[in-house]
């Protein structure tokens, strides 16, 4: 059984087709990426997958337990973990208070073995980030750069079963990038499932091993980052025509 | 292991942190009103009773805030609450006779759940939206107040005060009523405030925090937003409704400037307003903010007014509420807040609402 | 008696509409939700009468249309003065601040009745009679109409129409849209947003001034320094009804609360003393039903 199944998910934005009967899985342990040029649905999916948006058509199977349609919230709950592309911090409150929330959901106080409390999860999430110094700071004092790291740390706090992550690079230095790839890959080390939507491609390749290139709604190709260069409609539909 | 016995002393005031100064703020200000008890006798026995009413309406305006400054959730129609505390407990009384004591946590738990009731469909109500229905709200109650004059006591009400509480107070000569009545209100207002103040800064007030900076955010978090909505409405409906009951046995009458005609003084939109006039004076969010305002509002109202400039009532409506239109504008996030800001020597963060405002004001295209 | 029903229903609904217009108008486009409308309302019928009652004693009686026409435009024009100036005096300054400009444009409402008070005595301030745009009544199919009523609705219709020709042909109208749909990018433009909101401002006040007399002189014959809160209400209602923003909308929301009203009147007998708690009703019982409204946010219009 796949850990995440998506099956035939649609949705149409009165005239436009923003997914068109997109179907992926996603294995435990997998790190996937999904690309494809602006407008090409990603985030869409992205939201349909994780409740924000109700599907027209299709299913969402998490370990076989259809999901389609439920409240973020539950969804979240259950396991399935997302970061936003714009970062969201709860921003009057400070950092570590900002994890503290994730940790004050349902799946947050289950979670947490009883030897810990809250406050000592909510550092140890930081930590792991490098965040830990700027725990009791403003989160509206944060860099770009940490802000990232924090919507990270929120969504590791949930102990999340597969996460999704929309553009963690965005707007990232070439510095931040580094430290970024090296804190997912020590995510995925430690057992985790990932599923990627990512413009800077050469960061993206060094963490996936399988690719989906998204354009108009629909996936147009599939397979290792390598075959994935090379495929002719997918630079195609970066590049245009002319190459 | 310190850093986590830090964290663990910290934690409690978390939220407040920046949203709101340490209960430093909190407790100094009750201890003033404490402190300036002894002065009460100097005053006259009727300055008194405006004192009492000056608590319980404080008592409003934090529950407003709870609800508005800390979850976000814009509500114009407070005084909801405050009817639902004066009519239930006058009602319990009028027409089972249970006593005061029995009547008043019954009318504070009334508003809890009537809170919930009606915070269920509002849920799905955002900003302005909201603000629009809960503007209705007690407007929409007090033609059915009206209508069913039998039972509510049509244009006058249920005659007021009714006994009062607790039921000792009555055995007391009028005189002394009144000042036992402002130390009860003080004791009430201290409780209260310190219970909200408890809650803002738990866990449960940080999330409250989560869904006033980002719903969405606060929901990817696996935060069951709706169920936290409900819970800061209910609490936010249960103090007012404390509120509104024992203004019901302590005050003279319901008047204070009646800006209104008929219908509306039943539930004043005056306890609409006020708390929204207080909390953004003394500082949305804060909990020391609203109560701080309400005595701006009130001891401008009717000291200041009564005393200094002797004019007739239009003409001192007008001027106040202009004035009051002026500090608004002059501190919009709160004389109170300014200053402790101010004296804790924190910068205040530029808001992206600020960068606007001040691109408008030069007026050029910045890319 | 059904079409008495929904004659006078659409009759008395494009009033509403016209009096929830510049509400709506306003949020659309400066995202500002403007109690004192409310405030505008009140002053444009004490104005209009004033000077409706000073003109009609110097025009002459041949051209006794003239009066109530060159008042609404007098009364129309000064409330715009008033509408544009406060919004610069005051809000202006408190955009970001939702909550700020709610209770600011509040106390406008309270300020301006106290004033009324101050300038007209109590009595006025209480109840000030306002004699009918045009009095008699009208045969519309053997329905018989307030000929005042009617008029009124045929010009609400009017000011919608060209509301929506200018916002959709002129360079000022597309600039409002702009506005409503993303302040940054129309700041990118080069488009002046205080300018335009200041106009925002005017257009908006006016309409609440021209949707006041209207109002008050062929439905409810008079006015009190209170009724900011009537017109309120019933901005509301409409604007719930219809959607927050949407001109379209304010038309449509007009429109179904006017049949609610009429409807109600006719059927259920003695409900006069809920007639003022029926906007409030019907608010509530639309929320249970549809929330949002039928339309959304943006300035649309077809």
């Amino acid at each position: 059984m796949h850990l995440l199944e998506v099956q035939n998910l649609t949705k149409r934005f009165g005239g436009l087709v923003a997914v068109n009967s997109v179907s992926f899985h996603v294995d435990e342990g997998e790190v996937v990426g999904i690309i494809g040029p602006n407008g090409a649905g990603k985030t869409t999916l992205f939201n349909l997958i994780t409740g924000y948006l109700k599907p027209d058509s299709g299913r969402v199977l998490l370990r076989g337990e259809d999901i389609t349609g439920l409240p973020p919230y539950k969804i979240a709950n259950k396991g399935l973990v997302r970061t936003f592309q714009i970062v969201r911090p709860f921003k009057h409150l400070p950092t570590i208070a900002n994890v503290l929330v994730a940790l004050q959901s349902y799946r947050g106080k289950r979670r947490i073995e009883w030897i810990k409390t809250p406050e000592r999860k909510a550092m140890e999430m930081l930590e792991d980030v490098g965040l830990s110094d700027m725990a009791m700071e403003p989160a509206e004092n944060l860099s770009h750069g940490d802000l990232k790291r924090l919507e990270i740390a929120r969504a590791m706090a949930l102990e999340p079963e597969i996460i999704l992550l929309d553009e963690p690079f965005g707007g990232l230095n070439p510095i931040e990038t580094e430290y970024m790839v090296k804190s997912l890959q020590r995510i995925h080390l430690d057992g985790h499932t990932m599923v990627i939507v990512e413009h800077k491609l050469h960061a993206l390749m060094r963490l996936v091993k399988r690719v989906l290139v998204m354009h108009n709604g629909e996936i147009i190709a599939k397979g290792t980052p390598e075959e994935i260069a090379k495929n002719k409609k997918v630079i195609e539909v970066y590049l245009g025509k002319a190459i | 292991m310190t850093v986590i016995k830090y964290i663990r002393r910290v934690s409690a005031d978390l939220a407040t942190h920046i949203y709101d100064v340490p209960p430093r703020m909190l407790a100094s200000l009750i201890l003033i009103l404490m402190a300036a008890t002894p002065f009460i006798g100097i005053l006259e026995l009727r300055r008194l009773d405006i004192l009492t009413h000056i608590n319980l309406v404080a008592i409003l305006a934090v529950s407003w805030d709870l609800l508005v400054g800390r979850t976000g959730q814009i509500s114009l129609g407070h005084a909801l609450f405050y009817g639902i505390g004066a009519y239930t407990t006058a009602i319990l009384y009028q027409y089972f006779a249970w006593p005061v004591w029995i009547t008043v946590p019954i009318s504070a738990i009334a508003g809890f759940c009537i809170a919930i009731l009606i915070g269920i469909p509002c849920l799905r109500f955002k900003g302005p939206y909201l603000a629009l229905i809960t503007m209705a709200f007690p407007l929409a109650i007090v033609g059915f107040l009206y209508y069913y004059r039998d039972i509510f006591g049509g244009e006058t009400g249920i005659p007021r005060p009714l006994p009062g509480l607790p039921r000792i107070f009555d055995k007391l000569l009028p005189s002394q009523r009144i000042i036992a009545n402002y130390y009860f209100s003080l004791a009430l207002l201290t409780i209260s405030s310190v219970i909200i103040y408890k809650i803002a800064t738990s866990k449960t007030g940080i999330v409250f925090v989560s869904i006033l900076d980002d719903e969405l955010g606060s929901k990817a978090c696996g935060i069951n937003t709706s169920k936290y909505k409900l819970l800061s409405f209910a609490i936010s409906g249960l103090f007012g409704s404390l509120a509104g009951a024992v203004m019901a046995h302590t005050i003279q009458t319901n008047a204070n400037p009646r800006y209104f005609f008929e219908k509306t003084a039943l539930i004043p939109t005056e306890y609409s307003i006020v708390p929204i006039i207080a909390a953004i004076l003394g500082g949305l969010g804060t909990i020391y903010g609203p109560i701080i305002g309400v005595y701006i509002y009130y001891l401008l109202n009717n000291y200041i007014f009564e005393y200094l400039i002797p004019v007739d009532k239009p003409i001192k409506i007008a001027i106040f509420v202009s004035i009051i239109i002026i500090l608004i504008i002059k501190w919009p996030r709160g004389i109170a807040r300014t200053i402790v800001e101010k004296l804790e020597d924190l910068e205040e963060p530029r808001e992206v609402e600020e960068i606007l405002k001040e691109r408008m004001r030069k007026n050029k295209p910045e890319v | 008696m059904l079409e008495v029903i929904i004659i006078e229903g659409l009759i008395i609904g494009l009033i509403l509409a016209l009096v929830a217009l510049g509400f709506t108008l306003v949020y659309g486009i400066s995202g500002i939700i403007n109690l004192a409308h409310g405030a505008y309302f009140v002053i444009g019928a004490y104005i209009y009468e004033i000077i409706r009652q000073y003109l009609s004693n110097i025009i002459p009686l041949e051209y006794y249309y003239l009066t109530p026409i060159s008042s609404i435009l007098i009364t129309c024009a000064i409330t715009s003065f008033i509408g544009s100036l406060f919004y610069r005096i005051t809000c202006h300054h408190i955009l970001g601040d939702e909550v700020a400009i709610l209770i600011v444009s509040i106390c406008s409402c309270i300020v301006f009745q106290q004033l009324i008070y101050i300038s007209l005595g109590k009595l006025n301030a209480f109840s000030f009679r306002i004699e009918p745009i045009f009095p008699g009544k009208i045969k519309l199919i053997n329905i018989e109409l307030f000929a005042g009523q009617t008029i009124a609705a045929l010009v609400s219709f009017a000011a919608f129409a060209v509301l929506s020709i200018l916002i959709l042909k002129t360079k000022t109208g597309k600039a409002m849209r702009a506005l409503s749909q993303d302040v940054e990018a129309a700041m990118l433009m080069g488009i002046s947003v205080e300018r335009l909101y200041t106009i925002t401002a005017a257009i908006s006040s006016g309409l609440a001034s021209l949707g006041g007399i209207f109002y008050t002189a062929s439905i409810t014959f008079g006015v009190g320094s209170y009724m900011w809160l009537t017109a309120l209400a019933l901005s509301f209602t409409v604007v719930i009804l219809g959607g927050l923003g949407s001109i379209k909308g304010s038309l449509l929301g007009g429109l179904i609360l006017g049949l609610t009203q009429i409807a109600t009147m006719k059927i259920i007998p003695g409900s006069g003393v809920l007639q003022d708690s029926i906007p409030f009703i019907v608010i509530i019982v639309i929320l249970l039903v549809r929330p949002k409204g039928l339309f959304g946010k943006r300035v649309e219009i077809e």
